[in-house]
Formats: structure tokens, sequence, C-alpha cells
């Protein structure tokens, strides 16, 4: 057994995680991902993909073929592209049922691994003290807060632990995407107001050369 | 595949026959002819035309009916023409005299249900079909040639059984499950307003539905009903040919062959450009034709310098049915 702020650290993470980048595209990469893998339905999904290109390619060759010139060629790929879509349609409609399964299945499962798993720990170790803070650092309320709800006095408990968890994960986020954003987009230089602008003088020349000319002319 | 109808008229097992394709372009020409030739290998032929717009009078110079009619100098071959409005009227005029009062006694309400009987979508279809279908049990034809409206609304009639098996499934059920409320309601003897009973009318309803399945199975027998296409060697009428044969395919009815009707025969030093033009255009989709049905049997008919009417020019027309006709050099 890993240490308990570990844990509760970990599940943090993931629940922070999961909040950032959208439930709805957890799931949709992980059907893609089941997929991948030999399950059962694997071979429709390859099968519907290559479906689907090869209805693209023919709604192309379709778009270039004149029926009035060449009604044989047009009408043979038309067949086929009817034929295309119709299977595509059938494998896709139950395609969609299996995803709908299996999207209800892993959002049981994600909430029992995250948020009821959190709730668990958090009934469970209430009365365990996380870490002891040494006497007299805080005064009584702010320990009697600490160990809020069940934790012995003097103590952190394991919601509090969660909850400091939590907020710095916010904040490291919210620092790691704003260095981000500052390493990557070049800022725009916006030249304020009575600040002198820098042109280069090659360029005024060229300019002052270009107004004499239309004089000249 | 050989260039005739010759298979058709082989395959003894064969009971429905259509003859379709867009209008204009020879069906009632054709199928008369296919019936002509099938009389002579057949005991009992019936050829029935499903088009609102009638040609078979027009076609053999006699005028037909809603009830089977010998065709004139023939003995076992017998003609009839469905009106698809006119079964309505019919219907609502066999309820004779109970039906008015009846309607009478709803006031207003009859002639509601009147027009709202008349707009249902494909309520004709339906009703020609019943007619077919009374038609045909009640004698036996070895064999049934229908002559029927241009493409959409043949299509419409070969998917009726389909539609009609579903919605009858339905409305039995719905009625076998508030049939006894109903009926509580009406009292004992469940008589509606035009003197029916409730469970009479589940009954003939269930009567139908059996008839009509048991005629669907058949339509979708290869071994019973094939489809004849007709067109004419041009764009439009291949293109209605094309999506004709996906759709008798999507509904598993059977189709192996192809009449193509009007063509031009010039001869070789002949002055006319127009024929000549024509013949060219003709040629390239015969091409075509040749190259995409090539599992059909595709019969090449020539445009004749007068007008296929009558008993004789029909008897001379349909040979060439079965003996590909051979262009003069």
């Amino acid at each position: 057994m890993p240490s308990l702020l570990l844990v509760m650290f970990i599940l943090q993470t993931v629940l922070h995680i999961i909040n950032t980048v959208g439930a709805s595209t957890i799931n949709e990469l992980l059907w893609i991902l089941y997929n991948k893998l030999p399950t059962p339905t694997s071979s429709s999904a390859q099968r519907a993909q290559t479906l689907k290109r090869e209805i693209i390619r023919l709604k192309r060759e379709l778009a270039t073929t004149s029926p009035q010139d060449n009604f044989s060629t047009w009408a043979k790929l038309d067949r086929q592209h009817n034929k295309a879509t119709a299977e595509y349609q059938k494998l896709d409609a139950s395609l969609r049922t299996h995803q709908q399964t299996f999207t209800s299945t892993i959002s049981t499962l994600r909430w029992l691994g995250t948020q009821g798993a959190r709730f668990i720990l958090q009934m469970w170790f209430a009365k365990t003290p996380m870490f002891w803070i040494p006497a007299g650092w805080v005064p009584y309320y702010a320990e009697w807060i600490l160990s809020f709800p069940r934790a012995p006095l003097g103590s952190v408990s394991i919601n509090v632990w969660g909850i400091a968890c939590a907020s710095m994960l916010g904040l490291v986020s919210e620092a790691v995407a704003a260095s981000y954003v500052l390493a990557t987009k070049q800022p725009v230089p916006v030249g304020g107001k009575g600040e002198p602008m820098a042109f280069s003088a090659s360029a005024e020349k060229s300019e002052k050369a270009g107004v004499e000319r239309e004089k000249e002319l | 595949m050989e260039p005739t109808l010759q298979s058709i008229i082989d395959q003894k097992s064969l009971r429905w026959i259509f003859v379709g394709g867009k209008g204009g372009v020879g069906k009632t020409t054709t199928s008369c002819s296919l019936a002509i030739q099938l009389a002579k290998h057949r005991k009992k032929v019936l050829l029935i035309s499903t088009d609102p717009a009638h040609n078979l009078s027009d076609a053999f110079n006699q005028k037909f009916g809603k009830d089977a009619r010998l065709v004139d100098g023939f003995d076992n071959l017998f003609a009839m023409e469905i009106d698809p409005n006119g079964s309505i009227q019919d219907l609502l005029a066999q309820g004779g005299e109970s039906a008015e009062e009846s309607m009478a006694a709803l006031g207003g309400m009859g002639n509601m249900m009147q027009d709202l009987a008349f707009s249902i979508p494909g309520v004709d279809e339906a009703m020609s079909f019943a007619e077919v279908l009374k038609q045909v049990k009640s004698t036996s034809y070895e064999v049934i040639i229908f002559d029927t409206a241009p493409t959409g609304h043949t299509l419409r009639f070969l998917q009726f059984p389909t539609v009609m098996e579903k919605a009858l499934a339905k409305i039995s059920q719905l009625s076998r499950q508030f049939g006894p409320m109903l009926n509580g309601f009406l009292g004992a003897g469940g008589q509606l307003p035009n003197g029916q009973n409730i469970d009479e009318l589940i009954q003939k309803m269930e009567a139908l539905q059996s008839t009509i399945s048991e005629v669907n199975v058949q339509f979708k027998n290869p071994d019973m009903t094939t489809f004849v296409c007709v067109c004419i060697s041009e764009f439009l009428s291949l293109y209605e040919t094309e999506r004709m044969i996906q759709e008798l395919n999507s509904y598993e009815i059977d189709t192996h062959s192809i009449v193509v009707n009007q063509l031009l025969f010039p001869k070789k030093d002949n002055p006319c450009e127009q024929c000549n033009a024509r013949r060219k255009m003709q040629k390239k989709y015969l091409d075509q034709i040749g190259d995409l049905y090539e599992d059909f049997n595709v019969v090449k008919m020539p445009l004749l310098t007068d007008e296929v009417r009558g008993k004789d020019r029909l008897e001379m027309f349909s040979e060439m049915l079965v003996k590909p006709y051979q262009p003069p050099e």
C-alpha cells in the first residue's frame, strides 16, 4: 500500500486531467483505442473506415465521369457507390449502438475510479491523520479547520489534503499553460500613443525618391 | 445472353410478368406483343393495364373494361384495364344505400371521410391491387402480364405489398388489443355505423393480409415473377432504366430482360441527315447498354414506318421479340 498522501494526490491529478481535457474527448479517445485492440467491434470499425474512404473516392470519380458520354462506367460506379453507402450506413448504425454501451460503461467505471474512490477514501480514512503539524505553528481555529471533519486535532485530515492537492494542481497547470503561451506565441507589438515609430532609413529614401520621381512626371 | 425474350416464353413456371419503363417508350406495344407470343405457348393469358392512361384499347382497337375480356381473334388471350381512380368510387358505391344512409347520419363527416380516403397516398394502387387479386383468385390464368404506368408509379405499386403488410400487422394487433373494449362501448352487437361488426372487419383485414403476403412471396420468387424493362436508346431513358433495375433489386424482384425500342436502321446510302445522326447517337447508347447489362437479354426492336396497332401488326411486331430483327444492309 503506497502512502495515502500519494494516492490522494494521484487521484486529484487524474480528476484534474479529466476535467481539463473533457470527459467526452476521453471517451472518444478510449473508443478509438478500444477499436485498435483485437476487440469484437474492431473489425467492423476498420471496415467502416475503409468504406468511408471508398465512398469518398467513388463520389469523386462519379463527379469526374460524365454519365452522357460514359454511361456504363458511370452506372457501374453508381452501383458501387450505392452498395458501399448502404453497407456503411448499416455498419455505422450497429457501431453507434456499440459505442453507446461502451461509453456508458466507461463513464461508470471512470466515476467509480475517481469520484467514487475519493468518496470512499474520505469516508474510510476520515479519522486518520495525514501528517502532524508541530504544535503551536498555527492557532487553534486553524488547527480545527485543518483537521476537519473528524481527524484528531493537530493533524491534517484527508479532505483538507485533497483540497490542497486540487488547488495546487490548478495553480501549477495554469502556470504551465501561461508559460507555454509565453514561450510559443510572439507578442504582438502595439505602439503606444506618442511613442516614436521606427522606420529604416533606406525605406524613407526610396519613398522620397518615389515622390520626386512623381514630381518629375 | 441471347437478344430475345425466348427465355421468358420457355420459363413455364412464370406467373407474373411486369412490363415497365419511362412514358412513351412503347411499353404497351411491348406488353401486347409479349402477351401474343405467350398466348401461343400457354393455355390462358391475362393482360392487365394499370396505367391510368389506358392504351390497351388503342393497341388492339377494341374496348376493354375492368373485367377480363377476350381479345378479338384469340381464344386464350384476355385483357383488362384497371382505373385506379374508379376503384374507390366503385367501392363506395358497393356499400349501396346503407352506406349512403350512414354517411347521411354522420352529416358532414361522411364527405370528409370520403375526401380523406381519396387523399391517402397509394390508395389508388391499393384498390387496383385488390381488384387484380379478386380477378386472379377467381379464374385460373397461367400467366398474367402487367402493362404498368410510367416508372415512379410502377415501383410504388410493386412496393405496396410490403407496405401494406406492415400497416395491416399494426392495425390487426391494435384492434386485437382494443377490440374488446370497443365492443363494450358499442354494445353486445358491436355494430359500427355502416352495419359492420368489428370482429368481421378484422377478419376481413387479416384475410386480405394473408392474400397479400402470399402474392408478395410470389413476386419475390424469380421462378414466378419477372420484370421486363422497356427503354429507348437515349440518355434519360437509360438513366431511368438503371434506376429502376437498382430499385427492383432492392425489392428483390427478378429482372433479366431489356427491350430497346424505336431503333433506327438507315441504309448505308441513306441521304437523311437526321436519321444518320440519330443512328449514331443510338449506337453510342446501345454500346453502353451492351457493356453495362452483360447478363441481361437485350432485345433490339426497330422503329417501324407505321403505327403498331391492331392484331396483325402486333403479331408481326411480336415475332421480332423471339427472332432478332435483321437490319437491311
